[in-house]
């Protein structure tokens, strides 16, 4: 397992990149098919191209960064578990200055974007999946790969279902080796966690996941954490209440940032939810461009939920003229759905979601999740009423029998 | 909710049903004519637009396709709420995705638009040899309920476009309070506030 999944990343990594494309002209308004740093076919023309080798550079020159970085501070500088910027709970008289030090400065650096080479080891290690996988026997992944194969579930049938389905044409999660590998990453999360089960959209957060990590394990420690730590409670289960009080949060975030564009949506019909369940539950890898996915989970595995918030919060600031203008429902979508799929460049995303967007806490999050948390509850809990309503009606006599 | 003006409708058109009995497949047949063996599961929801010529009138759908899976049905009132039509997708080969498919009839005959034009499409009609939910069946059931039935192939093409077209020649007549003259009064200013307020 691990010798395939390293030749694969030696693949993504080191291999001279050559364009996959048909460019036969300069012309900037023809439209030209070629695979991304992480495989995926992208269309777009000759300066979307342009763009991605730009960005390819610039990575390329990021890992110099923190080559120096590892030379001036000692190797592995930033997997000293007390440095991670995501438990905010610590109290800054706790950290020795050292510490402190190279917290804000890793900070600022994963901002910046964390190498592709290094991701695996930097995300394992800021996210706590390390720590995570350091609390279960070492051999916890493959037994429980052991004890449910052949199992059929509820869970199972519908991951089977979905596994041709997601990124269906990659190079490598559209084979079958990347079919049984998510299946086994998906299949034993179902059973890690019954009330998660299996819900629809972990299948494309597993498989970037397993495009980013070195091993398939790795992969599963990192869904793991995501989904034990890193996002909202209850995000994927049951009835997705965490992702309704995620998308209230988001609403009034909206209405504070950016006032004049939130009384416009509203007045025009425009439910932001609309386009940010997607958003939330599949951590943007359904709509942003890989590399520009992968650098809001190098600050996301960091810094915590609220980046989702910053990231969302970008969006509809950056096209904010734009969206004031428009008069109809669709046309909002359109323009949002466009902005996504075109932002090859992460750092014009993650300029306006850290320096446009004013800072946003853990806490004010936490806050906020408690005070929208009855409302969603209540009305969860009307709707369920309501269906069970609709079972009575169909026990009475007069109603049609099935 | 469907609105009128100089001939043109708008309709916002909502698809429901199980996971996998076809919904985004026959979106994108109907709006691009293309068919994919695996198609992307949907999350949330989709949307796109169609506009089609019916007599002297043109009908632009505004289509919500949403995830099928049973726990998303909770994110479903915000896209069926004020739709003026929706497909109720099943899939031929797959009894439970039937009796999904009635749940969501039941919910929206509660919960939906009293005037909704509701169709019920029996999908992956290609599929003769592994059907297990016949075409009687479904069409007693559609009548029952005032629906109206096809059997549709997103695969094939076969009455994709027929069944967007039908609803789209049902739509007018299913909203005779808003036009009951036959003149257009409505400017567009106005029906955006009224379907603010009846969306909000």
């Amino acid at each position: 397992m691990f010798g395939t999944q390293a030749s694969r990343e030696i693949s993504h990594e080191f291999q001279p990149q050559v364009w996959k494309t048909s460019i036969h002209t300069r012309r900037a308004n023809i439209t030209v098919k070629f695979q991304d740093l992480y495989g995926f076919t992208v269309e777009g023309n000759v300066d979307d191209v342009n763009i991605l080798n730009e960005v390819r550079e610039k990575v390329r020159q990021q890992g110099r960064v923190w080559w120096a970085l590892e030379a001036s501070k000692g190797a592995n500088w930033y997997l000293q578990p007390q440095i991670s910027s995501i438990s905010e709970g610590i109290s800054v008289g706790s950290l020795k200055l050292s510490a402190l030090a190279n917290t804000i400065a890793l900070k600022r650096l994963i901002r910046k974007g964390i190498p592709p080479v290094l991701r695996p080891k930097v995300w394992l290690s800021i996210s706590g999946a390390a720590k995570k996988k350091s609390t279960v026997p070492e051999s916890y992944y493959d037994d429980l790969i052991a004890a449910v194969e052949g199992k059929v579930t509820a869970a199972t049938k519908q991951i089977d279902h979905d596994l041709p389905r997601t990124f269906p044409g990659h190079p490598w999660l559209d084979t079958p080796e990347g079919h049984a590998s998510l299946r086994r990453v998906l299949v034993g999360y179902s059973f890690r966690d019954c009330h998660v089960g299996y819900c629809q959209g972990l299948n494309y957060v597993a498989a970037l996941l397993l495009l980013v990590m070195k091993t398939e394990e790795d992969a599963f420690w990192m869904l793991a954490v995501l989904l034990e730590n890193v996002l909202v409670n209850d995000c994927y289960t049951d009835n997705l209440s965490g992702c309704h009080v995620e998308q209230r949060v988001f609403k009034d975030l909206l209405a504070k940032k950016c006032p004049t564009l939130s009384a416009h949506l509203e007045s025009i019909g425009f439910d932001v939810s609309l386009v940010a369940t997607e958003w939330f539950l599949c951590l943007f890898s359904k709509s942003l461009p890989s590399e520009t996915t992968m650098r809001v989970w190098d600050v996301l595995f960091n810094e915590g939920a609220k980046v989702l918030f910053h990231v969302a919060l970008a969006i509809f600031r950056m096209k904010e003229m734009e969206l004031l203008m428009a008069q109809q429902v669709g046309d909002v979508i359109s323009i949002i759905q466009r902005t996504t799929h075109h932002l090859y460049e992460p750092d014009d995303l993650l300029t306006v979601a850290f320096d446009k967007v004013s800072s946003l806490t853990t806490n004010t999050i936490t806050k906020q999740r408690k005070k929208q948390e009855p409302a969603v509850m209540a009305e969860l809990d009307q709707r369920l009423r309501r269906l069970n309503s609709l079972k009575l009606d169909e026990k009475s006599p007069d109603s049609p029998k099935e | 909710m469907a609105t009128i003006g100089n001939n043109n409708l708008n309709a916002k058109l909502v698809l429901l049903g199980d996971m996998g009995a076809g919904k985004s497949s026959l979106v994108l047949r109907f709006v691009k004519g293309q068919f994919l063996e695996f198609q992307e599961s949907t999350i949330g929801a989709a949307f796109f637009s169609q506009t089609l010529a019916v007599n002297d009138a043109t009908v632009k759908f505004e289509i919500w396709d949403t995830a099928g899976q049973e726990r998303y049905h909770s994110l479903a009132p915000m896209y069926y709420r004020g739709a003026a039509a929706a497909i109720i997708v099943y899939d031929i080969t797959s009894t439970e995705s039937f009796t999904r498919a009635k749940k969501w009839v039941q919910e929206l005959q509660k919960q939906g638009n009293p005037n909704m034009v509701m169709a019920l499409a029996g999908n992956k009609a290609d599929l003769e040899d592994k059907r297990k939910v016949t075409a009687e069946e479904a069409r007693l059931y559609a009548e029952e309920n005032g629906l109206f039935f096809m059997e549709t192939s997103a695969k094939t093409a076969i009455n994709v476009n027929d069944i967007f077209y039908e609803i789209a020649r049902k739509l007018p007549r299913a909203q005779p309070a808003q036009n009951p003259t036959g003149m257009v009064l409505v400017d567009r200013p106005a029906e955006r506030s009224q379907a603010a307020s009846c969306c909000s």
